[in-house]
């Protein structure tokens, strides 16, 4: 029996959005505004902590060795350093190897392979790259480094990262405040939106409460339908979302890969693998909003 | 069947709609509640079904006091008593057939007895052929015969008929009254409200007026006094 009458109410829940049509596809748009506001918010989020990881990825520090610096003398040296706690971890790149590097990275530039060639040596240094284990200590690593005195190194490179991931994390805070606060007025017109909706529905209903209640319907019965209502409301909000989300990020991902070049990153596959982690948390949370709104709306105007 | 006891309703600011009524009707009576507009008598249907909450006294319905029913409770009395209106209160989208399932479908009856119910209570009520038309399409006498039929699909012990003439000809007004007697003859206990005078004083049956608030007469045999 209760299946029965669930059943029953959800009938009269699909007609009531049927004969009121116009007013469920505009309650659907609204829904979709505030949805996909909240997924942009959600790709913003994503960009900028992919920026910052992908800045994080490309910080080391070199430290550059005489040409004449013995290859055990250099194993010392890289030892001494990869045992200082902040070091992730330390690359030797020969002189041979960085000439390689070096020619394959100009391989499309005949000027600099001209130059290199008529240098008639290897004008590069062996190097140590150095990579920290967090960005955060860069300045303690930086001192370690420091602190070692030997006479195989040439030079050090510290370019300091901190202030542009600074200023990264910076714009992302506030692209991340805006997102919020168009999201919060998305949410705020939905509820009014949903609750509009359902109390139309259930003033163009009056006469059908009015004769439910007199023939014995009970509170549960008569309000159930409006509250499937607004459960259906998300779900079809939700579809419509994704069937135009998807396209969008599609559309955004050329832009991101030139942005990102070198840096492994595709912000459609990240949607694609958190599709249903990032789909139910704005079901659940979108159907509770929305239930809310409805039970307000049913509780008040249901009284017939 | 149905017990008043000092039963007094009093409307914003002091208008006194029931004033110590007290009243008793048995199981298969057949009462006439007569009185003017605005004495009380649609107070006393309503409040006989949880729709309005009287103020002072007791009401008991078989053996169950309903003075002070609960919310959830109202629907199950509502199962048990069937009640019929002056304007019919069908549902218009909805054919004859459907307005009666209705009442069964909101009381979470299944298919197979909602369809095995529906045509026959739609048959005692003569609208056999009807069933699939909707109100606009009969007449306004076999649009109160449906509101009968809906009351009566819950099989209740009791029917309230609230002005059930009051927008028919004497035609229809007749067939109706007709009809009341023979469902009070199966042993339901029947309460009109009326302000027909020839009906009431055809009927030879127990009749009540009201005037004010107040029972000013009640007759085994009556007639319409006022």
């Amino acid at each position: 029996m209760i299946i029965l009458s669930v059943l029953r109410a959800v009938k009269f829940s699909l007609q009531d959005l049927v004969r009121n049509f116009w007013l469920s596809i505009v309650t659907v748009v609204i829904l979709v505004l505030a949805l996909f506001s909240v997924n942009t918010l959600i790709t913003i989020k994503v960009i900028s902590q992919s920026a910052v990881d992908s800045i994080k990825e490309k910080v080391d520090i070199n430290v550059y060795l005489k040409n004449e610096a013995a290859e055990p003398e250099i194993m010392a040296l890289k030892a001494q350093i990869s045992n200082i706690n902040q070091v992730k971890s330390i690359d030797y790149v020969s002189k041979q190897q960085a000439l390689d590097d070096f020619r394959d990275k100009h391989k499309n530039d005949p000027d600099v392979l001209e130059a290199l060639r008529q240098l008639n040596k290897n004008p590069l240094s062996p190097t140590l790259v150095i990579k920290p284990k967090q960005v955060e200590n860069y300045d303690d690593l930086i001192t370690s480094i420091n602190r070692i005195q030997n006479d195989i190194i040439e030079s050090r490179n510290f370019d300091n990262p901190k202030q542009m991931l600074g200023k990264i994390n910076g714009i992302a805070a506030k692209v991340n405040e805006a997102g919020m606060f168009v999201s919060f007025i998305f949410i705020l017109i939905t509820v009014l939106v949903v609750y509009n909706s359902i109390r139309v529905a259930i003033y163009t209903h009056q006469r059908e409460i009015k004769i439910m209640r007199l023939v014995g319907a009970s509170n549960w019965f008569i309000r159930a339908p409006y509250l499937f209502s607004s459960v259906i409301y998300t779900l079809l909000g939700l579809a419509v979302t994704a069937l135009v989300f998807y396209p969008f990020l599609t559309l955004l991902q050329p832009y991101l890969e030139t942005f990102f070049a070198g840096y492994s990153f595709n912000i459609v596959n990240y949607f694609k693998e958190n599709f249903w982690r990032i789909f139910l948390l704005e079901f659940f949370s979108a159907a509770a909003i929305n239930i809310f709104a409805s039970w307000i709306a049913v509780r008040k105007y249901s009284r017939v | 069947m149905i017990r008043f006891i000092n039963v007094t309703k009093i409307y914003h600011p002091d208008v006194r709609a029931l004033n110590k009524i007290n009243l008793h009707i048995k199981p298969g009576e057949f009462v006439s509640v007569v009185g003017q507009s605005g004495t009380g008598k649609t107070t006393l249907i309503k409040s006989l079904i949880g729709e309005e909450r009287i103020d002072e006294g007791k009401i008991v319905v078989g053996d169950w006091d309903i003075t002070d029913i609960r919310k959830n409770e109202i629907p199950v009395l509502r199962r048990q008593i069937g009640v019929i209106f002056q304007d019919f209160k069908l549902l218009p989208k909805k054919t004859l057939r459907e307005n009666v399932a209705f009442a069964l479908q909101v009381c979470g009856q299944t298919r197979q007895k909602i369809r095995s119910i529906v045509p026959q209570v739609l048959k005692i009520v003569g609208l056999e052929g009807k069933m699939d038309r909707y109100p606009s399409e009969v007449s306004g006498g076999e649009q109160q015969r449906t509101a009968i039929a809906r009351a009566l699909v819950h099989r209740p012990k009791i029917l309230l008929a609230d002005e059930p003439t009051g927008n028919l000809d004497s035609i229809n007004a007749e067939e109706i009254i007709e009809m009341l007697l023979r469902i009070n003859k199966f042993g339901t206990t029947v309460v009109l409200v009326t302000h027909n005078r020839e009906i009431v004083n055809r009927l030879k049956r127990r009749v009540i007026t009201i005037e004010n608030g107040r029972i000013v007469s009640d007759q085994a045999v009556g007639k319409y006094l006022l």
